[in-house]
This record gives structure tokens, C-alpha cells and sequence, in this order.
């Protein structure tokens, strides 16, 4: 089943493809050149395909020539700060997660403005991706397109509904508001441990101070759950003082600790890595977890009684009752300043992000990504199968509610995530027995001071 | 000692008249070949050194140059506590680890017929890739499911602790990780220190009716003094750069409290995009680096001649 | 008279009998220790190898039900990270040789020249050679990208050859110069009344009395390029050209990977340099034969 839909899928593409070149003339210039183009490798096989395939496609269509690299995250990051900081750069780089280096090198002025590749789909492309696109340049001193967004990412909820059901309940009352919903699964671990699940733990709370960003990532939804979403805003400002974030991020921090403290949480989560909580869940060493995108799913996508096992929720609302913003961390490619065929670079992403080509290479790539037109989820039922039980609703979270991650607005969060100020609050609390004020009045000191290093004119 | 044993010691060492006509003999003139050689043995390494190690330490050195990258570096919080690891990393990883390979180059120079075996399966931790075998001490140690808890529990019926959430587990389980990982290599060096020492000083001492403990303390020590030290030294250059245990055991944490000056240069350099600052937190280390450095340069200078 | 003697001769022989003893046990108690202490984190690995990709983490001491079948994934390179495993194990060779070849020949040339041939401020380019370490090779990466693209290497094997080779070199001068001390320089002395040029000298009689240090330093060097990814994935662009560490390395960069293919990698990639290092045990054993020898 799994083969036949790809088989379409790619079909699609090149048809897609081919119909996109007869309907638009995009190619800017006609004489053949050569881009050196940059790749982060996918978590599947297939997100490496597809992107094989787009390079293919245009060299065919166009003559140019795509010289491309695949690399993984860790080697690509390197590779590209190297590479920006010596001069000697690539054309183009793509990058699925580029919010934790984009903004510093664009305030470095280490970057090309692609406001033109860009405004060709900027009508179709969505808000919140297009905001998480742009960044501030201290040398020109203004806010330029620097990321092509093709792709984005959200982050649902991930439950094993089987064990759900073992327990005794059922997903369908599960409640509408943030601090009820998570609680509504803490009750459910005391029965799947009576059932012999001696080491079941209900949540899966990324509380770490070791993974790059799970962690950042969840005590923002806690934030924007809480009413203190707003704690950066797109001016590049911290809030910290706002009455608003302060009493959400008091309440974000005492509720994760007294969680924590409540025994509802794997001990080890104080220091899982990146992988240690995906591990968790496969293990199902606990019940369910908030975590980016649905890898963890397509991951299982071979293995049907596991992903049919799996449920993937959407958000709920906010404390107060008021719809929850998900975050939108979008994906796409940039180009470096000092890139030689820049015509060429620009060539080749606006062919990327005609909507066709993109909603094929999405597809290919089993789904993992959102299209960064959304509106491609509406055309195309793929997005909206409900056949499938994780795809649905994680797209439909996409085409809710949403808003930036706050990396765009402020090169500072970058480091305010690196030094995982905000969930440190949640250690300091646990181990260090801090209170949750004092934790978070040094926490907060601490971003400001970091927030500080970064003026805008 | 008697005089047998001095008599063999000085075995290694040129008589003070054949040096000096050796000098004379070689930067006389008279033998003028022997100095083209010598000069043709220098190139090779003098090539590697202009032409790959002069400009990326130069470039290195003027990437984290601005005083004002030590004062972001000072005004980071972990800083302090990163240094503190760092010489708690250093100082017990290196000196511990060398004491136990000087020892464990004893036990193996032995002949016995099992010890052979024993030696492969102890270089094993050295042949293993870093990455994974890192991955699998980290998951080794895991509290809830690791294999250690569950020997604890099924030996003994205890419940081990969580090890990476604790300050002090954590740092030593870097340091265990380290040492688990180079010991091996640094054992094969002074083993080969040891089988370069002649057997005949041992005989003669023998001779003398010394016993094991005076052998050891009138024979190996002194002529292994040099090499433990110089290795001592050079591994401590070493682990001061090594990033791969403390971020991939602890990951740094509990609350970036066991991250050390290489793992937090690397963050700095490639997690938020400020490379001069990574290069800034290494650097940071050179006030306790360039007095090594010296020590290395002067025990290599004297190495110049013999023992 | 005598027969106290012989008394007490036999009961210091009974001594020295219980004394041995005991030693050795204390000895196959150490040995023991350091066997498990070797092996532990490896067994981990097994383990993992061993298990099923779901059943990784269950947490027992022995699999539940254990199966190769990660083993013969890696061998038949039916994995996408794996997809160039055998090509891959061909460049690890390839480049672990070249970086041990290059490192002992310069290393050994330049050791010999400074401590044997005692080249006339010869000592400056130890010192030198100790700059490589004042800023640790893992914060070299952006000055090494770029002199690579200046040289027009980027993208060539060598690249990575000649970086590690710079890094190991250093090393290698080091501790072939300690060691060397303990060579009689009498030796030298006798070939070079024989006739011999320093050539002759170097090969025939410098390099077999060093073998035990040429093995333990050659070992470390063909270990450093065998277990190196980020500067093949910095300095090379196709994943045809790097080396197995390289598909070790991608395994991290997903949260999701199956760790048993990873761990099964890795413990089929460890038994080569095992191999090359016990397989060159005999030339340690000959350097020590010979190290007895002498004028």
C-alpha cells in the first residue's frame, strides 16, 4: 500500500513538474550554469528522494546544472558556519531547521536578501512562515527576506491510544483546555500500572536541560497556553516584564515541577537528549508527549500495528478557553553573500517553491513536512486523509491558529535557547529547591542581559 | 646500588668523549653529507608545518582575538562552573588514567598465557568508534531502563540511581567515559616505553639481589619518568579539546552544570552561529595550556640528547 | 646444623610457593576487572545490536529474543545510511593507511633527525610541531575549510589525509622522541664506523628498534582517520568518498533511528584496526628481541 502511494506520489511530482514548466515561464536566465547546492539529509529515505528527484526535474528542464551534497544536521551546521565565516560558500544551502543559525548570520550581514524569490509565492505562502522567514541585518539595518520557506513544522500532540484504552478511558473526552488535558492522561497511570506496567510514567515532559530545543520548545507552548505568548514580540523585544508573561511563565514552571515532583514524569527527564524521549515513546515508557512534527510516527510507518497504535492530537485551547497559536518553524533554503551563481541559486528555489513542485516533494517525503503554501493541503486530499491517523491532524493544526517562532524576531533567543534558560527554571525548582519566582527572576535577568547584547536602530 | 647495575644503567648513555667528537665530527664540516641528510629528514614535517599548521593556528588565534569575545565569555553564566569541570576533567581524567596504564603496562609486560587475550579484548574500547560507544554508556547509565540498574537490581535488588541527574554522577560518568575510552591507547604507549627499557638492567639488578619493588624504583622509574611525563602532559593538551564524552554521556547536563570549556566552544561555534566565540572558550584555557606547552617544549628540548 | 637449613629453605620455598600463588590470582582477579570494565559499554552494545528495533530499551540483561538480523542488514547494506557500506570500509583502509604511513615516515624522519642526527637547532621544530596543539583540532574547522579551498582541495580525499596527518604528526615526533632516548646511541655509532649513511642508518637500524612505538603510534593514527567523521563531511562533499565513520555519524541525525543497524556497525567496524593491532604484535616482539641486542 505504502509502495503503490509513493509510486504515485512520485508519478505526481513529475507530472507536477513538467505541467508547472508549460504554464509558468519562470527561468530567469537561459544560458546553462551550475549551482553548488547544500542539503540537510531527511529522516527517511524518501525526503532524500524527493529532493533528488526536484534537482533532476530542473536540470532537465532547464539545462542548468544542481551540484548537490546531502549531509546530516550536526555536519551541515558546521559546514555552513565554516563556510559563511571564511567566505568560501555554496550557492544555495537547504536547510529544514535553519531558525537556530539564520539569525545570527543575518544580523552578521553574512547573508543574501531573497525578497525577490519570495515574492513570487508570497500570496499563497503562509503568515506565520513568511514572518519566520525574515530577520534583521545590524549593516543595513532593516528586516530582509533571507529564508525561501518551503516546508514547516509544527508540534502535535503524540499519544499510544491502545494504551489509553487499556487504561480504561477514551480520547474523545479528553478536554478543550491546556493544564485539563494533560491532566486528563496523569489519571491514567496509576490503572496502566495496576495492569502490569510497573514502569509507565504518563508524561512525557521534555523538563531536560540537554536537548538542543524539545525543551525550549514545550515551555513555549506553556507560555502561549498560559496567556504569556507574547514574551518576544516581532519587534525583536522581550517582555519579560509584562505582568502578563511573568504570571504564565510562574505557572508554566510551577506546573511542570509539581508534575515532575508528582512522580508523573520519568525521572531521567531531567537529562534526555534529543533521541532519549523519541526512545521513550517507542519503548512506551510513557503514555504520550508534545514533540516536533510526526517523525516519530512516519518512523513507524512500516510497522502498521505500532502507527495505527499511535494517535497524533492537535493542540487545545488556551487556560482560558481562547484558541492556542502552534508554533510554525518553517524550512527552505538561503543564500550565502559571496555565493557565485546567485542567478542561478534563485533560479532553482523559485523553481522549488512553485506550488506544485513543492506539494510533490512534500508528499514524496511522506508528509513529515507542511507544505509552506497551505493552501495546498486544501487541493490536495492527501494532507486532509483522514485514511491516515496522524497526518490528518497535523496538518489541520497547520491550517489553524498560528503564529512565528520567536527565533526570527531576535538573534538573542537563539541563545536564550542554547543556554535553556527557561527550562532550567523547572531544575532549579526540582533539584536546586528554588522557588519558582526566584528561579525565574534569574532566568529572566539572564535573558534580558543576552537580549541587551542586540539593539535594533 | 652496586655497581653492576650502574654499570648497566649507563649502557644508554654516550660516554661524554664520544659526544663530544660526535659534535665536532658532524657540525665540523667534516662530515657535510651527514648534514644534508639531516636537513632532508626535516623537510617532510617542515612542508606539514608551513603549509597546514602556520596559517589554521594563525587564523584560529585572530578569530579569537577581541578581548571583547572573553568579556561576553565571563558574562555567561556557566562559565565559571565550566571551568571548574574543566579542571576537574582534566586534572583527575588525565592523571588518574595515566597512573592506571603506568600500572596496567606492568601487568601486561608479564608473560602470561592468558594475558594475551586479555590485552585484545582491552583494546577494544580504543578501536571503537567514539560516537556510538558514548551512546552506549549514556544508555548504559539510564536510570530507568539502563543495563547498570538492572544488574543492580537483579544482583543485589537494589534501585540505582538516576546518574545523569545528579551534578557529580554525571561529571564522573565523563570522566569514567574518557578514561574507559583512551586508557587502552596510553597503556600501549608506556608498554612500549617498558619493553624499550633492556632487559639486561633488570638481570644486573637482579644480580645485586634487588627484589621487585627495588627494581621498579631503581630500573623502570627512572627511565619511564620522562615518557610518563611527556605523555601526561600531551594527553592533557588533548583533553582539554575533547568535546565527544561530555557531549554525548552527560550532554552536559543536569542544568548545563557538567559542560566543559570544548563542549561549550562547540555550542557557541555551531549550535548559535558565533564561531569566534567557540574558539574564544578554548582559548580561554591557554593560561594553563602555554605553561604546559613550555613544559612539553623543555622536556622535548632535553630529549635532544639521551637519558 | 644442616638440617635447620634445609628446613628453613623448605619452608621459604613453601613461602615463596604461596606467595606465587596468591600473585597469581591477584593477577586473574585484575585481569578480570579489567575485562569487564573493557567490555561492559560493549555488551551494551550487543545488546542493542542483538534486539529487535522496538525492543531496544526493554531494559534485560540478555535480549529476549535476540537476532542477527542487524548484522546482516549492515553486511548486505540494506539500509539507506548504509547503502555504501563495503565502498565506504574501502576508503576507511584507504585513508587510515595513507594518514599511519604518512604520519610514522614523517614522524620517525623527523625524530631521528632531531634526536639522533642532532641537527643543528633541530629543537625548533619539535616546538614547533607542538603549535598543532595549542588550539584543539575539533575548533581548527573553519581555518582548515578555508586553506583547503585555497589549496583547491576541497572535495579530495587528500584533504582529509593531510588534516589528519598534520594532527597526528606532532604526536608521533613526540613520543618517537622519548622513546628513542632509550636506544644506545653506541649503535649508531657502530654502523656509521661500518660505512653506513644515515639512511642506512635510519632504516636498518632506528626504525626495527622503534617498532614497539611505531606499532602503538601507527595504531593511534590509522584509529584517528578510521573514527573521524566531522572533518570528511567539512572537507568532502559525496558520501562516496568518506568513510564508514561518516555513516556512523548519520545515524544522529535522527531522533529516530534504529540504533541496533548503528551498534552493529559499529562493532563490525571496530574488529579491523583489533586485527591490524594484534597482527602487528610480532614486529613489537621482534623490536624487542633486538632492543637486547646491542653493542
Amino acid at each position: 500500500m505504502i509502495n503503490i502511494s509513493r509510486r504515485n506520489a512520485l508519478g505526481s511530482s513529475v507530472a507536477a513538474a513538467a505541467g508547472a514548466v508549460l504554464a509558468r515561464p519562470y527561468i530567469a536566465n537561459a544560458a546553462a550554469t551550475t549551482a553548488v547546492v547544500w542539503n540537510n539529509q531527511g529522516f527517511v529515505k524518501e525526503e532524500d528522494e524527493a529532493f533528488k528527484q526536484v534537482v533532476s526535474d530542473y536540470e532537465k528542464k532547464t539545462g542548468n546544472k544542481i551540484e548537490y551534497s546531502i549531509m546530516p544536521f550536526m555536519a551541515l551546521n558546521q559546514k555552513t558556519i565554516s563556510a559563511l565565516t571564511s567566505g568560501d560558500v555554496p550557492d544555495l544551502i537547504f536547510h529544514d531547521a535553519p531558525a537556530t543559525i539564520l539569525p545570527q548570520n543575518a544580523w552578521n550581514d553574512k547573508l543574501l536578501p531573497v525578497n525577490d524569490v519570495v515574492e513570487v509565492q508570497k500570496a499563497r505562502l503562509n503568515p506565520s512562515a513568511l514572518a519566520a522567514s525574515s530577520f534583521y541585518n545590524s549593516t543595513s539595518k532593516k528586516r530582509d527576506f533571507y529564508l525561501c520557506p518551503v516546508k514547516m513544522g509544527t508540534t502535535p500532540f503524540h499519544i499510544w491510544g491502545d494504551l489509553v484504552k487499556k487504561a480504561g478511558f477514551d480520547l474523545k473526552d479528553a478536554p478543550k483546555t491546556w493544564d485539563a488535558y494533560w491532566d486528563f492522561f496523569k489519571q491514567m497511570q496509576a490503572p496502566l500500572r495496576a495492569a502490569g506496567m510497573r514502569k509507565i510514567y504518563a508524561l512525557g515532559l521534555q523538563v531536560t536541560t540537554v536537548g538542543p530545543n524539545d525543551s525550549t520548545n514545550l515551555y513555549q507552548h506553556f507560555l502561549e497556553a498560559n496567556g504569556g505568548g507574547d514574551i518576544v514580540t516581532e519587534d525583536g523585544k522581550l517582555h519579560t516584564d509584562d505582568p502578563k508573561v511573568r504570571e504564565a511563565a510562574l505557572k508554566a514552571t510551577t506546573w511542570m515541577s509539581d508534575c515532575y515532583k508528582g512522580g508523573f514524569v520519568p525521572p531521567e527527564a531531567l537529562s534526555w537528549n534529543d533521541a532519549d524521549d523519541n526512545n521513550g515513546f517507542h519503548e512506551k515508557l510513557f503514555l504520550m508527549d508534545l514533540d516536533g512534527t510526526i517523525s516519530t510516527e512516519v518512523a513507524m510507518i512500516h510497522d502498521k500495528a505500532k502507527y495505527d497504535a499511535a494517535v497524533t492530537m492537535r493542540l487545545p485551547n488556551r487556560n482560558d478557553g481562547s484558541p492556542m497559536r502552534a508554533f510554525i518553524g518553517p524550512g527552505g533554503g538561503f543564500i550565502p553573500k559571496g555565493a557565485k551563481n546567485v542567478d542561478a541559486a534563485k533560479d532553482f528555489m523559485k523553481y522549488y517553491m512553485l506550488p506544485e513542485v513543492m506539494n510533490a516533494n512534500l508528499k514524496t517525503g511522506l508528509g513529515r513536512w507542511i507544505p509552506a503554501i497551505t493552501d495546498l493541503c486544501k487541493s490536495d486530499p492527501f494532507w486532509l486523509d483522514p485514511a491516515d491517523p496522524h497526518r490528518v491532524a497535523y496538518t489541520s493544526q497547520a491550517l489553524g491558529t498560528t503564529r512565528p517562532l520567536y527565533n526570527a524576531f531576535n538573534p538573542a533567543w537563539g541563545q536564550v535557547e542554547a543556554e535553556q534558560l527557561f527550562m532550567s527554571t523547572v531544575s532549579d525548582v526540582v533539584k536546586n529547591n528554588m522557588t519558582p519566582q526566584a528561579a525565574l527572576d534569574k532566568a529572566f535577568k539572564r535573558a534580558n542581559e543576552i537580549f541587551a547584547k542586540f539593539t535594533f536602530a | 646500588m652496586s655497581s653492576t647495575t650502574e654499570q648497566a644503567l649507563s649502557v644508554g648513555r654516550p660516554f661524554d668523549a664520544t659526544r663530544a667528537r660526535r659534535r665536532h665530527g658532524w657540525f665540523g664540516g667534516l662530515q657535510g653529507s651527514e648534514h644534508a641528510w639531516a636537513v632532508a629528514f626535516a623537510l617532510p614535517y617542515t612542508a606539514v608545518f608551513l603549509f597546514f599548521v602556520i596559517y589554521p593556528i594563525g587564523y584560529g588565534l585572530w578569530m579569537g582575538s577581541s578581548p571583547a569575545l572573553y568579556q561576553e565569555l565571563f558574562d555567561d553564566p556557566r562559565y565559571m562552573t565550566t571551568v571548574i569541570n574543566t579542571l576537574l576533567y582534566v586534572g583527575i581524567g588525565v592523571n588518574l588514567k595515566m597512573f592506571l596504564a603506568f600500572m596496567l603496562s606492568g601487568f601486561f609486560i608479564r608473560k602470561r598465557w592468558w594475558s594475551k587475550f586479555v590485552l585484545v579484548l582491552f583494546i577494544l574500547p580504543w578501536a571503537t568508534p567514539a560516537l556510538p560507544a558514548f551512546m552506549s554508556i549514556h544508555w548504559f547509565l539510564n536510570g530507568q531502563w539502563g543495563m547498570l540498574n538492572n544488574m543492580l537490581f537483579e544482583l543485589f535488588g537494589i534501585d540505582g540511581p538516576v546518574y545523569l541527574n545528579e551534578h557529580w554522577t554525571g561529571l564522573a560518568a565523563n570522566v569514567g567515559a574518557y578514561i574507559w575510552k583512551t586508557l587502552p591507547f596510553w597503556t600501549l604507549i608506556l608498554l612500549a616505553g617498558r619493553m624499550a627499557v633492556p632487559t639486561e638492567l633488570y638481570e644486573a639488578a637482579a644480580v645485586d639481589g634487588a627484589g621487585g619493588l627495588r627494581k621498579f624504583t631503581h630500573v623502570t622509574l627512572p627511565l619511564m619518568a620522562n615518557l610518563y611525563f611527556v605523555c601526561t602532559l600531551l594527553d592533557m593538551v588533548f583533553a582539554l579539546g575533547d568535546f565527544n564524552s561530555t557531549f554525548f554521556v552527560s550532554g552536559g547536563g543536569p542544568a548545563m552544570s557538567t559542560e566543559v570549556l570544548a563542549t561549550l566552544g562547540i555550542r557557541y561555534a555551531f549550535t548559535v552561529a558565533l564561531p569566534n566565540l567557540g574558539v574564544a572558550a578554548v582559548m580561554s584555557a591557554l593560561p594553563l595550556l602555554i605553561p604546559l606547552v613550555i613544559l612539553l617544549m623543555r622536556k622535548l628540548r632535553m630529549s635532544e640528547g639521551q637519558l | 646444623m644442616s638440617a635447620t637449613i634445609s628446613n628453613r629453605r623448605k619452608r621459604s620455598k613453601l613461602y615463596y610457593r604461596v606467595q606465587h600463588y596468591a600473585g597469581e590470582i591477584a593477577c586473574l582477579v585484575l585481569g578480570a576487572v579489567l575485562v569487564i570494565w573493557s567490555l561492559m559499554p560493549i555488551y551494551n552494545m550487543w545488546m542493542i545490536a542483538l534486539n529487535k528495533h522496538d525492543a531496544i530499551f526493554e531494559g534485560g540483561l540478555w535480549p529476549e529474543d535476540p537476532t542477527l538480523e542487524a548484522f546482516r542488514v549492515v553486511v548486505t547494506q540494506d539500509f539507506w545510511y548504509l547503502a555504501q557500506f563495503w565502498h565506504q570500509f574501502g576508503n576507511s583502509f584507504y585513508v587510515g593507511f595513507m594518514v599511519s604511513f604518512l604520519t610514522l615516515f614523517i614522524g620517525s624522519l623527523a625524530s631521528f633527525t632531531v634526536g639522533r642526527l642532532h641537527l643543528k637547532n633541530g629543537w625548533m621544530l619539535t616546538n614547533a610541531a607542538l603549535m598543532t596543539y595549542v588550539i584543539p583540532a575539533s575548533f581548527l574547522a573553519i581555518p582548515m575549510y578555508r586553506i583547503m579551498q585555497i589549496y583547491g582541495l576541497a572535495n579530495n580525499l587528500w584533504s582529509v589525509i593531510a588534516t589528519l596527518t598534520t594532527f597526528a604528526t606532532p604526536y608521533a615526533i613526540f613520543i618517537f622522541s622519548q622513546y628513542g632516548k632509550s636506544i644506545p646511541m653506541e649503535l649508531d655509532e657502530s654502523a656509521r664506523i661500518d660505512g653506513a649513511n644515515p639512511w642506512q642508518i635510519y632504516f636498518r637500524i632506528y626504525l626495527p628498534l622503534m617498532a614497539p612505538a611505531l606499532v602503538a603510534v601507527g595504531t593511534y593514527a590509522l584509529l584517528l582517520a578510521w573514527n573521524e567523521y566531522l572533518y570528511n563531511f567539512l572537507l568532502l562533499s559525496t558520501p562516496g568518498s568518506m568513510t564508514v565513520a561518516v555513516a556512523l555519524a548519520q545515524f544522529l541525525n535522527s531522533d529516530e533511528s534504529p540504533w541496533n543497524y548503528m551498534m552493529a556497525t559499529a562493532i563490525i567496524y571496530a574488529i579491523p584496526p583489533i586485527v591490524m593491532y594484534y597482527g602487528s604484535r610480532r614486529y613489537m616482539a621482534a623490536g624487542l628481541t633486538m632492543g637486547g641486542v646491542k653493542g
